[in-house]
């Protein structure tokens, strides 16, 4: 099986790589190959040449500074890194994370299920066969580490290889696991319930020992926390039990070469217990995986995002506008991944931490910490998350065949395919603008007088849903004009030149942006000069009132325009992605 | 005529050049006909077929159903039409019950309800109304298009392969809901490649080669045509002759 693996390895990697020189004859990918090229070696390749030549010019001694910055939490920095890796394999278990290592291709599930191989030969494939990606993983991490040396770039990329191996195969052993912690069959339900326990004595342990160091007395800074929690981790109970998570990590933190070796050649010994594991698991559930894989396997020709039906479906009204069965559709979809009782656990847990930190987190700073987050947390679902979130046109575009026979105006269907992440990602940026708002007192933007914070508070609010509607219509504007350039649902193109096509995307929709603002930018000034003598800083409000009006009417002015070119997109003009 | 196609013509652009997978193709179905449209592999068909339904702009020629445009006159044209599609096509996060609110909603079905109901019945879908596509075999998914198809008051109904995936007691009854359908007036138009289910169900056949129309006809027409004489009398025989592998 190990010839016949890497025989598909190197057979797909050579068709790829193929693939991706065969397509740069076309324009749209030789630009986006151009652009991210110039990208890599602007942001890594160059900036490294410039350090260097800096380095020379300074002609630092031999005792300059350690190669990487990291290398100053040396002595704790495996120890809290390991805590982090507790905290991330616990959520394993809680969070629907998944390592896709067993989502079968089509192809695999035609070949090799019917081949005579047992379900461990098959498993072992899937993790050979993700290296590559795992590799490039590691690659992309080498070239990102700040640092002039090639050696200490090489030392990190390893390390990462190897951390991502290890995640890899964990999320598979806990979705294995998972699958089997109610099942009627005992030996089963024991061996998925041990690593819940350990990991459950795991998170104990090292919580009691973290709470014991932070509550002992007032901390005196990130420096003194650091070094605490770093002394609290790497001794006694803890340190025992963190090991396996500590010594993952080591490898990033080692100073000389002979300690990287020795740390590497350990957390590889990690790599290949979890490993054991997993194949020990997939042995002890072996026909509960197998049909788990064929699930997968199955589902995965078609779609790749697991739907479930939920109780309490809102049901669509018989009669109403065309953009409200859209709205619907995409509410629907959402729901059906994310679960509302998920979004109540998370709605309470914001509250709640929220109540906590203006109660009582201001004097050890865990509301400048929530405050801050919420405020970062606003911008990047006003400025971010429409490009990210797709649940539109973008992921509809999928459904083309289907909507073209559908007897709706264009502009209503483009509006429709609008509005459902529009208020989602409205709502959400409300919520944490309040939070924000109810920190605010702890964070960066305290020094401002209280009057102003409500006022640009306010104003950051009505200005929300104008500004993720315009993203929103951008993006959906390119889905409908450059079809070919939009990747399909889940979708990931990879490669250089698709990365290109990513920045070229994300450069366009920035400009574009300010192009759509600035008409009511201009207008909420004005608005702002006439009302600043009468309302003081809450003349704000209104004029983002009217810059929010004037770009409201840009979008719905954009969805008719886009109407003949929806109507004139052919279904052939969609590509799927190799 | 409730559908009618006009020198229709169908090109792709792709990065070898342009293709033609339809050329100058014209004929009508009328109400209460069925018209068995066939022809071997990338002969035109499913391009007709997705060109009539609004999915692909014809290149050249006119596509009307009851006198509207399909592409002048669309949102009228598609309120006629449902086309029911050799690959169901569903959305993976909705149910089968869902698929046909959607549809009543988007065509305004009055009596949906009762509509529904049969159509469940008759398709015999009892039981996997809260299903979602995921959950359902090839067969069901294609029952649920189907029943999308039938929940609403078409004219024109366009099946492209409407048996794939059935078992036989499902590939009887979608016969049976085929000539049923004629019966109370709608025109139809059959794509299949089982030449006995054409035989038996349509009044006409219209066999297309290369893209291009070679015969259009009734069976008693095309057997006695001057050159399909020596062909025989059944349609495999006529669609091999035609299609020049009569020998």
């Amino acid at each position: 099986m190990l010839s016949a693996s890497l025989y598909i390895i190197v057979c797909s990697a050579r068709n790829r790589i193929r693939v991706r020189l065969r397509r740069l004859r076309e324009p749209r990918y030789l630009l986006g190959a151009i652009v991210g090229g110039a990208y890599l070696y602007f942001s890594f390749f160059a900036r490294m040449r410039a350090r260097r030549a800096g380095d020379v010019r300074r002609r630092s001694g031999a005792s300059g500074p350690p190669v990487l910055a990291l290398s100053a939490l040396q002595t704790t920095g495996a120890s809290l890194a390991g805590v982090a890796l507790l905290a991330v394999s616990a959520l394993a278990w809680v969070l629907p994370f998944d390592s896709g290592l067993l989502d079968f291709s089509p192809a695999e599930i035609q070949f090799l299920f019917p081949a005579p191989l047992t379900r461990r030969a098959l498993l072992v494939h899937r993790m050979l066969r993700s290296q590559l990606g795992l590799l490039f993983g590691g690659v992309i991490m080498a070239i990102a580490v700040p640092s002039v040396s090639g050696y200490a770039r090489l030392r990190a990329g390893i390390a990462m290889w190897v951390l991502l191996s290890i995640g890899k195969v964990y999320f598979t052993g806990v979705s294995l696991a998972r699958a089997r912690l109610a099942s009627p069959d005992r030996r089963a339900r024991r061996a998925a319930w041990l690593p819940v326990a350990v990991i459950a004595v795991d998170v104990v342990a090292v919580s009691r020992a973290l709470f014991s160091v932070v509550l002992s007395r007032p901390i005196a800074g990130v420096q003194d926390l650091l070094t605490r929690v770093g002394a609290a981790t790497s001794s006694g109970v803890a340190g025992i039990l963190l090991w396996p998570f500590a010594t993952i990590a080591r490898p990033f933190f080692a100073s000389g070469i002979a300690a990287y070796a020795g740390a590497l050649v350990l957390a590889c010994a990690v790599l290949a217990a979890i490993a054991a594991w997993v194949l020990q698991i997939d042995a002890a559930f072996e026909d509960a995986a197998a049909m788990a894989a064929e699930r997968r396997g199955a589902a995965a020709t078609s779609q790749r995002t697991a739907y479930r039906v939920r109780r309490g479906s809102v049901a669509l009204a018989l009669r109403g506008r065309p953009e409200g069965l859209f709205a619907w559709k995409a509410a629907t979809q959402t729901l059906r991944v994310v679960d509302r009782a998920v979004i109540a656990r998370l709605v309470a847990v914001v509250t709640a931490l929220t109540v906590l930190s203006a109660t009582f987190g201001r004097a050890n700073g865990l509301a400048t910490l929530v405050g801050t987050f919420a405020l970062v947390a606003t911008a990047f679902l006003v400025l971010m998350a429409p490009q990210v979130v797709r649940v539109d046109l973008r992921d509809d575009l999928r459904h083309l065949e289907l909507l073209k026979t559908w007897p709706v105006q264009a502009p209503a269907v483009i509006r429709g395919e609008l509005l459902w992440p529009a208020m989602m990602l409205t709502v959400a940026s409300w919520a944490t603008l309040m939070v924000a708002e109810l920190l605010a007192g702890s964070t960066p933007i305290g020094r401002i007088g209280v009057v102003w914070r409500l006022s640009a508070g306010a104003a950051a609010a009505v200005l929300a849903p104008a500004l993720v509607s315009a993203q929103l219509t951008i993006q959906n504007a390119a889905a409908v004009l450059f079809p070919a350039w939009v990747p399909l649902g889940s979708q990931r193109p990879r490669g250089l030149d698709a990365m290109g096509q990513r920045l070229i995307m994300l450069g366009a929709t920035w400009l574009l942006l300010l192009l759509t603002v600035l008409p009511g930018a201009i207008v909420a000034l004005i608005a702002w000069f006439g009302l600043r003598l009468v309302l003081g800083p809450a003349a704000v409000v209104p004029a983002a009132a009217c810059c929010a009006a004037v770009v409201a009417v840009e979008v719905l002015l954009a969805t008719e325009a886009l109407g003949p070119a929806y109507d004139s997109l052919d279904a052939t003009a969609i590509e799927r992605t190799e | 005529m409730a559908l009618a196609v006009d020198h229709f013509r169908r090109t792709y652009e792709g990065a070898s050049g342009a293709f033609t997978a339809v050329d100058d193709l014209s004929f009508t179905v009328g109400a209460g006909e069925i018209v068995g449209l066939i022809g071997p592999n990338g002969a035109g068909k499913t391009t007709t077929l997705r060109s009539i339904a609004g999915i692909l702009r014809p290149t050249a020629g006119v596509v009307r159903i009851d006198d509207h445009d399909i592409v002048t006159d669309p949102l009228e044209a598609k309120r006629r039409l449902a086309f029911m599609p050799d690959e169901p096509h569903l959305f993976e996060y909705l149910t089968v019950a869902e698929h046909l609110r959607l549809v009543a909603r988007l065509y305004a079905v009055d009596d949906f309800e009762r509509r529904s109901t049969a159509l469940v019945d008759e398709l015999e879908l009892n039981g996997k109304e809260g299903s979602l596509p995921g959950e359902l075999s090839r067969g069901m998914r294609q029952k649920v298009v189907i029943a999308c198809g039938l929940v609403r008051n078409a004219t024109t109904l366009l099946f492209d392969e409407p048996l794939t995936g059935l078992d036989p007691i499902g590939i009887r009854r979608m016969r049976n809901t085929i000539v049923a359908r004629a019966r109370d007036g709608a025109a139809i138009l059959l794509s299949s490649h089982l030449l006995h289910l054409v035989e038996e169900v349509c009044t006409r056949v219209i066999i297309m080669d290369r893209g291009r129309k070679v015969a259009d006809g009734t069976f008693e027409e095309l057997a006695t045509r001057a050159d399909l004489v020596q062909a025989g009398s059944n349609l495999e025989q006529i669609f091999l002759h035609v299609t020049g592998h009569g020998s």
